[in-house]
């Protein structure tokens, strides 16, 4: 088991340097840089040349690339070139919403996709299975900028129940949720209706074993495993920052940080934002793994 | 199964309701609080941070109340004392200011030459842009008085120095976690990338003493997120509505403070175009441009017409220039002077059987400008030219390609009230920024005797000449001056828009 979980990670190593070499390279084809960014053309070619000289842009690309690179090995992930804060630092400050705002849409959204999804699956074809339905296919076509404005305008402007700008968790959350809830509750209905079709639990039905019993002992445990699929996929994506919810909510988190980045050709904060983005697919798509392999004997035996 | 569900959506319920507080406006409500709401604040504008000597800090410290210049800018961009008294131009380098003998820092520490000193040579020792404009070689203090030497003339020197990078700070008191001491009315408690929190200066030196206890200044970059905040009533006031947004706030229930601003929309002529070498070709568009129609329906009226590269309310504005008329029969008639008609019947007017078709490149960042660029396109096909839009926000790629024939930004033309600046950086041969490739040598001549003049009134005689020529030239045309709007609540006082750009929270700001 350790042996898999070392190979897991030695296999980062290829990833990161290839990822990293691309984008900075990828970085290279626009006309412009952080320096032209920086100053928007409003100053002398003199003082632009000295930002890019103080920068390290005035060298050849692989040159640059080799800095930094032999900054990361050293632990130094170099500052930003428009802040100039330490990226590291940064990223610490910008991380902990981050996470938040992943933690509790996630927990939203299983609090209300799971129930909803069983239910759909229990009273198929009937009143509450479509009303579930269509509300998910409401929620999977909305986007999320759009699902963000309507629950400003509802619940703060029209209703007054939230602050717009009381920094709260609830909105983006919210926000998240309806959309992820939505594509959660189809999958879940799917795999319940799937595991109600199978023979163990006619036999149980057979055995008098009552409906709670088999949905809660039998088919919840079932549906674990498509669940932490889509759980590792969320979490990844999550953990790599909501640029446009958090914009809208001002939500100071990781995702905002990347595209402003981008947009100001900030490349050592864009070279992080890469790496940690490596990070956290290799390492959540190894947890699940480990998980699958922890809940379904049946991955073991394989 | 049912009472899981229950308990779900009770839970659910408890959480809503624990972080509801009610809409949450209470701060707004305070006739002691103030919260502003900005899409000008922020590590994208590089000015998220309150030390003038780092990139554009300097801006928020200024506008947010925490500092100040020695100068400032009156409604005319003109200077007007600060922390300083007055100033004698001792010869065409040197110049003795006089420090406000009143003036001391929010840390109750007093203002005087020596500190002056400090913070400007510590200015000119980190800061980007401000050794290259300021060209400083010596400075000297002595009681109130500070003597600074220049090594070349720099006829816009107290201008230069009026740029919010030339904010006084307590150097001596650093800078901790992002906060600087100025000598403005408020001081800054907490500073992070998106929001400033601001208290009462109690030491504040001026004559008109703060009025509000704690400001609140929130980076807001959505448009729709700030229009709402503002809707809802949690805002006390808010900069860079969306226009779309602005007819919201035109009733009883907000006021509104608009200016005009010296950021303009212009297009620059490529003359390195054979068919834009030729005057009558670059007069018929520019007369063809029908301006009024653009800032009247696309900007719904957010704008001015614009006729030169300075707004009216500069001395060496647009009440001092004029430019070709909106004239669709003129432009047509200049057409055929040089040759061009429409020969085949296909809308377009053609010379040895090619049409006039033009590349016209401009970005999207800015709002305005792909507006303007199809309001061009509109009106060029009335005199039958055809304009290919190009609105890219890689548009450096094509501009150090040439791939243009037009080429439109926006830019502050007058940032320290001065000239000078616009035309070395757009206008002059071989400018930076000179994306026609115009060349006039009356222009570099002009541009030489700017250079070398002292004196607000005869540095604007200078300028409305060169203005003049450009326009005379049609080397570029102007579309339209920015207008900014400030929306407030109708309790809000003292909060009104300058053209500068640069002063928004002032003593006289308060809530009745």
């Amino acid at each position: 088991m350790r042996k898999y979980i070392f190979s897991r990670l030695i296999q980062l190593v290829p990833i990161l340097l290839g990822i990293t070499f691309l984008t900075f390279g990828m970085m290279q084809f626009t006309a412009d840089d952080a320096v032209d960014k920086i100053y928007e053309g409003s100053v002398s070619e003199e003082i632009k040349l000295a930002k890019r000289a103080e920068l390290g842009l005035d060298k050849n690309f692989i040159i640059q690339y080799g800095n930094w690179l032999a900054g990361v090995l050293t632990g130094d992930m170099g500052r930003s070139f428009i802040s100039g804060k330490l990226v590291f630092e940064t990223f610490a400050e910008k991380l902990p919403a981050t996470i938040e705002l992943m933690l509790v849409s996630i927990l939203l959204t299983i609090f209300i996709a799971t129930p909803a999804g069983i239910l759909a699956a229990v009273n198929q074809n009937k009143f509450p299975d479509y009303l579930i339905r269509a509300l998910s296919f409401v929620g999977n076509s909305m986007p999320n900028f759009f699902v963000g404005l309507l629950l400003i305008y509802f619940l703060a402007l029209k209703l007054n129940l939230l602050p717009i700008i009381g920094a709260s968790v609830i909105m983006p959350a919210l926000t998240l949720t309806i959309s992820m809830g939505a594509k959660y509750t189809r999958q879940i209905r799917a795999v319940v209706l799937e595991e109600l079709q199978k023979p163990y639990v006619m036999g149980a039905r057979s055995r008098g074993v009552s409906e709670f019993t088999i949905l809660t002992k039998s088919v919840l445990p079932s549906i674990l495993v498509p669940v932490i699929t889509l759980l590792a996929l969320s979490i990844g994506s999550l953990l790599g920052g909501t640029a446009i919810v958090e914009t809208i909510f001002m939500w100071d988190g990781v995702g905002k940080m990347a595209v402003d980045a981008i947009l100001m050709r900030d490349y050592p904060l864009i070279q992080a934002y890469v790496v940690w983005m490596a990070i956290i697919y290799v390492v959540i798509n190894l947890a699940a793994d480990l998980l699958y392999h922890y809940i379904d004997p049946r991955v073991r035996y394989e | 199964m049912r009472k899981k569900l229950l308990a779900a959506l009770l839970s659910a319920g408890v959480l809503f309701s624990g972080c509801g507080n009610g809409g949450g406006n209470s701060a707004a409500d305070d006739k002691n609080s103030f919260t502003y709401g900005t899409v000008a604040y922020g590590v994208a504008m590089e000015n998220a941070g309150t030390d003038p000597h780092e990139s554009y800090s300097g801006w928020s410290t200024i506008r947010y109340g925490i500092g100040e210049t020695l100068f400032k800018f009156n409604e005319h961009m003109e200077l007007e004392p600060w922390l300083a008294e007055n100033f004698e131009q001792v010869d065409d380098y040197t110049v003795r200011v006089k420090i406000n003998d009143a003036a001391v820092f929010s840390n109750g520490k007093k203002v005087d030459g020596e500190a002056v000193k400090k913070c400007l040579e510590h200015l000119i020792a980190t800061h980007d842009r401000a050794p290259h404009d300021l060209k400083i070689s010596g400075i000297t203090a002595d009681g109130q008085f500070v003597t600074i030497t220049s090594a070349e003339k720099v006829p816009a020197l107290l201008n230069y120095l009026s740029d919010p990078y030339g904010c006084i700070v307590d150097v001596d008191a650093g800078v901790v976690d992002k906060i600087v001491v100025g000598t403005g009315p408020y001081r800054a408690v907490k500073v992070t990338d998106t929001q400033i929190d601001l208290v009462k200066n109690e030491n504040y030196w001026g004559a008109v003493k703060p009025k509000l206890e704690k400001i609140t200044v929130k980076s807001i970059t959505d448009g729709d997120t700030l229009t709402m905040a503002m809707q809802n009533g949690e805002l006390d006031a808010v900069q860079g509505l969306p226009y779309s947004s602005l007819k919201l706030f035109t009733n009883d229930n907000f006021k509104i403070s608009q200016v005009d601003t010296s950021r303009i929309y212009q297009a620059a002529f490529n003359f390195d175009t054979p068919e834009l070498q030729d005057l009558n070709v670059r007069k018929a568009i520019s007369m063809a441009i029908d301006k009024d129609g653009f800032v009247k329906v696309l900007l719904n009226g957010n704008g001015t017409v614009a006729v030169g590269p300075f707004p009216a309310n500069l001395s060496f504005g647009d009440n001092e220039v004029h430019a070709v008329p909106y004239d669709l029969d003129g432009a047509k008639n200049l057409l055929a002077e040089s040759g061009w008609a429409d020969t085949d019947g296909d809308g377009y007017v053609d010379k040895d059987g090619k049409n006039l078709e033009l590349r016209y490149l401009t970005y999207t960042s800015r709002q305005e400008l792909p507006l303007l660029a199809e309001a061009a396109q509109a009106n060029l096909k009335k005199i039958g030219v055809k304009l290919n839009v190009n609105a890219t926000d890689n548009y450096k790629t094509f501009l150090r390609d040439g791939e243009y024939d037009i080429f439109s930004k926006a830019i502050v033309t007058a940032p320290t009230g001065d000239p000078e600046y616009y035309f070395t950086s757009h206008i002059v041969p071989g400018a930076v920024d000179n994306a026609g490739h115009y060349n006039s040598a009356e222009i570099s001549r002009l541009e030489d005797e700017l250079h070398n003049t002292f004196g607000a009134a005869n540095r604007s005689t200078l300028a409305i000449q060169m203005s003049q020529q450009v326009l005379d030239d049609c080397a570029l045309f102007y579309a339209s001056h920015l207008k900014m709007s400030f929306v407030m609540k109708p309790n809000v006082e003292g909060f009104r828009a300058h053209p500068s750009d640069y002063y928004e929270i002032l003593p006289e700001l308060e809530k009745k």
